[in-house]
């Protein structure tokens, strides 16, 4: 299968200094995946755990604090690392090849100017078409889409929220890129919205033929689009596998909760929540980030944090409760002089 | 753009009236091209006529027709009004979007000197202006003195709008589809904060028109040139309430009063327009 996206030992940090106090937060650590062509790949896990900082590294949209401090990104459409382009090759890549419907993206449209000059202001120097053609591309695109092309002269307050996201996602959709990268487009939206913007993505994906990260929180979502589905916990891709695996058969204990609190019909046994909050990235636990809740936690993983290890075809998952393959990761150097220092700081 | 004019003088009081007001204003401007005098020759017609039906608002103590007078009078003041504001709008609208947008140590050092600029005391610095000018003195080279002070309040204002513009999605996504700095700021930035920047134009225009009569009346200009402020000159020189030509005075006063308030209406109005958001309202009305 032809890879779309490859990422490896992705690290991405906040590296923060206030007034000589130095603060190293981890969002992103080490986290290795592979996204293939025409598919969905989803990414999920609860609020802070490094989901948007893991999405901004790879679409190399990192601004200070943030920072990327190893690893590879790699896109199928690009020769080398996509942080050995330069600032002009990276703004010529994005929209045509990458593009990136970002977390709030119904306010991408600037409230101020009709829908129209949004169009124009994204999507015209990528599409490379003379202006007389350029509209008509654009109108015919929104009807490939189900979208009446009048939704272009109005303002994006005339619009509802699900109309702005749809019409997002056709400005998104525009140059026909090889690879999309979605940050929660659906959060805002009741459940019918949801499921025709879903289709709409959906569509949108096969038409053009493009791979896609799909980030969300929300399960159900899920498990309607995506194809494969990487679990996040603290930083960390704790287990990976065809989403209907990880509904069926969740292994990692951090999956298994997480799955078992998802109401089903019928079944009206008490959902027990998961005691303990996510730890903090600035000062993570020893060992298995998750060890502090885990029902199965051992003497090793208090020690040394697992690595994600294959377990069948293309199921991986990072515990050693599940399997005695799975083996520490790598331990990872220490950066700089900054996280000595940031060890005794924190606080 | 005929029908908007048409509901906001409907709907709207406030533009009513201020319209009304400006456009007499501008009236009366426009009618000094039809002057059949040369608004700067003296002893055209006779002195010290009250208001009559030959001489509308009468003539004053230099044989000058005070209606032609005032009409000359209050172009020359609105142009230097328009100048001013015109140009001191670039001025902050380059400040304050730059300074927003970018942040960091261009916002220091620009707001740093906005805000020296913000407490220069601008009345002694106008004078010394002028001390400084005294020979070369024209009214291109006053408006812009005065539109080269004129900036900082409105810089600092537009500022604070494009600290909030720059965190917001569309900007970012702007970035992330690799516009440049100067496009993001003139595509984006811009269209968000000109209703502002219309009503901040109005008050600028009353604020150098206000300054100019100032420095007139007392003489600091080049009063060769006839304008609201240095026709009061003229009247204090020839002492027309003492001599009783009162509607030498009086003339230039009204009108320019009329000049504040309807500009000021104006500015209080204009948003309901420039807002698409208001202009629904007011539709759905």
């Amino acid at each position: 299968m032809d890879v779309a996206l490859s990422v490896e030992n992705l690290r991405a940090y906040y590296l923060m200094d206030y007034f000589g106090i130095k603060r190293e937060v981890r969002a992103v650590d080490d986290i290795s995946l592979v996204v293939n062509r025409n598919e969905v790949y989803g990414l999920a896990g609860e609020s802070s755990c490094g989901k948007t900082t893991f999405l901004k590294a790879i679409a190399a949209a990192t601004r200070p604090p943030l920072e990327v401090v190893g690893g590879s990104t790699r896109y199928s459409f690009l020769d080398r690392d996509i942080y050995a382009l330069s600032p002009e090759e990276l703004s010529e890549i994005r929209w045509k090849h990458l593009s990136y419907v970002t977390q709030g993206s119904m306010n991408i449209l600037n409230p101020v100017r009709r829908v129209r000059h949004s169009f124009v202001d994204f999507a015209f120097r990528h599409l490379g078409l003379p202006r007389s053609e350029f509209f008509g591309a654009v109108e015919q695109h929104l009807r490939r889409l189900n979208l009446v092309p009048t939704v272009l002269n109005a303002y994006p307050h005339e619009l509802s929220g699900g109309m702005r996201q749809r019409v997002t996602i056709a400005l998104a959709t525009i140059c026909r890129p090889e690879f999309i990268i979605a940050d929660e487009p659906t959060t805002a939206l009741d459940v019918v919205v949801q499921k025709d913007v879903l289709a709409m993505i959906r569509e949108a994906q096969q038409q053009i033929g493009s791979s896609m990260l799909f980030v969300t929180h929300d399960m159900a979502v899920h498990a309607n689009i995506t194809d494969r589905l990487g679990i996040m916990y603290a930083g960390h891709v704790v287990e990976e596998a065809p989403t209907a695996q990880i509904f069926h058969e969740p292994r990692h204990p951090y999956t298994e909760h997480l799955v078992a609190s998802l109401p089903r019909i019928g079944d009206r046994t008490q959902r027990t929540a998961l005691p303990g909050a996510p730890p903090s990235l600035a000062d993570p636990p020893s060992g298995c980030r998750f060890h502090p809740r885990c029902p199965l936690a051992m003497d090793i993983c208090r020690e040394a944090n697992p690595s994600l290890t294959v377990l069948s075809a293309n199921h991986r998952v990072a515990c050693y409760a599940v399997s005695p393959h799975v083996k520490p990761a790598t331990v990872i150097p220490v950066t700089s002089d900054s996280t000595t220092e940031s060890a005794g700081l924190v606080e | 753009m005929l029908s908007t004019l048409r509901d906001l003088f409907r709907y709207n009081r406030e533009f009513a009236i201020g319209a009304s007001l400006v456009l007499v204003i501008v009236a009366l401007s426009v009618a000094s091209f039809f002057s059949p005098y040369p608004a700067i020759r003296s002893y055209v017609v006779p002195p010290d006529i009250p208001p009559s039906w030959a001489y509308p608002l009468g003539t004053n103590s230099r044989g000058q027709d005070v209606f032609w007078q005032l009409s000359a009078a209050m172009r020359n003041s609105l142009l230097f009004g328009i100048s001013v504001a015109f140009i001191s709008r670039i001025i902050s609208l380059a400040v304050g979007l730059t300074s927003g947008y970018l942040g960091g140590f261009a916002d220091r050092v620009l707001m740093s000197i906005n805000d020296s600029f913000v407490v220069i005391p601008l009345f002694p610095i106008l004078l010394l202006f002028f001390f400084l000018m005294r020979d070369h003195m024209s009214w291109p080279l006053l408006a812009l003195a005065m539109a080269s002070l004129g900036w900082p309040y409105d810089a600092r204002l537009i500022r604070s709008i494009a600290l909030s513009l720059r965190t917001r999605e569309f900007t970012t996504q702007s970035v992330f589809s690799g516009m440049s700095t100067r496009k993001i700021l003139v595509e984006e930035h811009l269209p968000y904060v000109l209703p502002i920047v219309f009503a901040t134009t109005m008050n600028n225009i009353n604020w150098s028109i206000g300054l100019e009569v100032t420095l007139s009346v007392i003489g600091f200009t080049n009063i060769e040139t006839p304008t609201i402020g240095t026709m009061i000159y003229w009247a204090n020189q020839h002492t027309a309430m003492v001599a009783g030509v009162w509607w030498w005075v009086l003339a230039p006063v009204a009108t320019v009063v009329m000049t504040f308030i309807g500009l000021f209406l104006l500015a209080v109005s204009m948003n309901e327009y420039i807002d698409p958001r208001s202009r629904l309202a007011r539709m759905g009305a």
